[in-house]
């Protein structure tokens, strides 16, 4: 089973490469394409449906610097998807070069327990968990700019800061009181 | 010109728009030219009406003149109304070598046996096509063509599509067509829908259709252009298969318009969680129906945008496949399967 690695490769110049993986291949496409207007650096974005990674590619693909997982919430399948894509990756990963963004939050067919499933598995991965909204223009270019702040740190484009500094702060906590009945 | 055919040539005229009523006409071909050029087709409905009465009148047109009328409209706008459909099954050993005026003939002489008050006109399309105007009357009522049945049928071919036939009169239909193209049974084909020229596409595979092929041609691949040379997809391939199967199930281009697809479920309720509904021994009966303007295309991307599960289901691919779509779905088949099919 060949796990993603994140040094095995040397970085591209002034590049950096982000991995975005979605199971419903929808929101990608369109937060791939806010990604690469992004001007002071080259980003170079991946898409994927699920791990594993085809072999094929191994060679060409460049070091990824960031792994997005983009769960939808209003499907169990997404985010069984995306718990299960998390063994293919090496433990490296997970000081900061991997991040949670979650969509459809706010609607109201989303059972609460999924949403704290997530909670859950963000923090206790320590990754930061993003909330996005897809419907808009205006909410990708707000996912995308969020996701680029975090991006520029795991490729090193910012000084005197790493991605396991930066996830001291942006990693997600748990509620105190997830285990407490919701009142909604 | 008694009450009947002045109420059919009201209806006639209140049907056809405008645009194609001159057109109408002139194929008509009952009104000389003189006439033809004194209508003026800017008047409301209800002044062409008059018109045409009184044009009509002059000439002498006849009950039958106006049906003949009417049935040039419906031939050359077959898309309206609801069609369903029948195929003719066992067919004896001249069925093959049917030709059309054998089979107007029988036609009219099977029908009029069965009801002897009855109308019917038979007109050969130039793509074919046989079409049959039947106005039907009762035992002591005279044909009311105000509520023709039209029956479309391709000879040497088992299918044929009714327009507008109540269940009464269905059995003297089957059977004097039956009698008449020389075959020994009739059945529903379960295929209704609104476009003639669709259905009858469908049934005859007469549309763009891709056959599984071990080694696609690099033209069938090129169909997604490439976005942005930053951004690059991992599992490509898996799209592409996807769109590649969803093709081969649906086929290719501008598909026959569908309007729905009917399957109705005669099995076990069956849900691990909830154990009530499970427990019970009959069969849980429900009806799903899809609808939509232009089904198969909708189908057809929702199996290529991987809504609907790669490889297609045969409940769904049997809607081109086998040319229906109405299902009923029992528990013993895997697929959908019809009582007697």
């Amino acid at each position: 089973m060949s796990r993603l690695n994140p040094f095995a490769k040397l970085p591209g110049l002034n590049t950096a490469s982000v991995l975005l993986v979605e199971n419903e291949e929808h929101f990608q496409q369109s937060l791939a394409e806010a990604l690469v207007k992004e001007t002071s650096v080259t980003v170079s974005v991946r898409l994927a449906k699920s791990f594993p990674l085809p072999v094929e590619n191994d060679e060409s693909r460049p070091r990824i610097d960031l792994v997005v997982f983009i769960i939808n919430l209003t499907s169990e399948l997404s985010f069984q998807s995306a718990e299960a894509s998390l063994k293919y990756l090496e433990p490296g990963y997970f000081l900061g070069k991997v991040c949670f963004m979650v969509t459809n939050a706010r609607s109201s067919s989303v059972p609460a327990e999924r949403l704290d499933a997530v909670r859950r598995l963000a923090a206790s991965l320590y990754c930061p968990l993003l909330f996005a909204e897809d419907q808009t223009q205006q909410g990708v270019t707000n996912a995308a700019e969020r996701l680029l702040t975090i991006l520029k740190v795991a490729a090193g484009f910012v000084p005197f800061t790493s991605s396991l500094y930066l996830s001291n702060l942006t990693r997600s906590t748990l509620p105190p009181d997830i285990d407490q009945p919701s009142f909604d | 010109m008694n009450d009947s055919s002045k109420l059919l040539l009201q209806r006639i005229v209140r049907r056809i728009p405008v645009q194609m009523l001159k057109a109408t006409l002139d194929k008509w071909g009952r009104l000389t030219v003189e006439q033809r050029q004194a209508i003026d087709f800017t008047q409301s409905k209800w002044a062409l009406t008059q018109k045409l009465l009184s044009f009509c009148e002059e000439n002498g047109v006849t009950l039958t003149q106006l049906a003949e009328l009417e049935m040039i409209h419906v031939i050359e706008n077959p898309n309206q109304g609801m069609w369903y459909t029948f195929q003719l099954l066992d067919p004896e050993n001249d069925a093959q070598s049917l030709e059309l005026t054998q089979f107007k003939q029988q036609f009219k002489c099977h029908l009029s046996e069965l009801l002897r008050q009855v109308s019917v006109k038979i007109k050969k399309h130039t793509d074919e096509a046989v079409w049959i105007r039947i106005a039907w009357g009762g035992s002591f009522t005279k044909p009311n063509h105000l509520k023709p049945t039209y029956v479309v049928h391709h000879l040497q071919t088992p299918y044929f599509f009714v327009r507008n036939l109540t269940s009464k009169l269905k059995p003297l239909l089957s059977q004097a067509l039956t009698l008449a193209t020389r075959h020994q049974g009739v059945k529903e084909a379960n295929l209704s829908g609104r476009n003639l020229t669709s259905i009858r596409d469908l049934l005859m595979r007469q549309y763009q259709q891709m056959f599984p092929t071990k080694y696609p041609s690099p033209h069938d691949e090129e169909d997604q252009p490439v976005l942005n040379q930053y951004i690059e997809k991992e599992q490509g391939h898996v799209a592409t298969h996807r769109r590649r199967m969803a093709r081969e199930v649906f086929g290719d281009g501008t598909l026959p318009q569908l309007q729905s697809a009917v399957y109705k479920l005669d099995t076990k309720f069956k849900d691990p969680s909830n154990k009530t509904m499970t427990e019970r021994e009959d069969t849980f009966k429900c009806v799903v129906k899809f609808s939509s303007i232009n089904l198969l295309e909708s189908l057809r991307s929702c199996a290529s945008s991987g809504i609907a599960s790669a490889p297609v289901t045969p409940l769904l691919s049997s809607i081109p496949l086998k040319g229906r779509n109405y299902f009923v779905v029992t528990d013993n088949t895997p697929g959908p399967s019809s009582q007697r099919h």
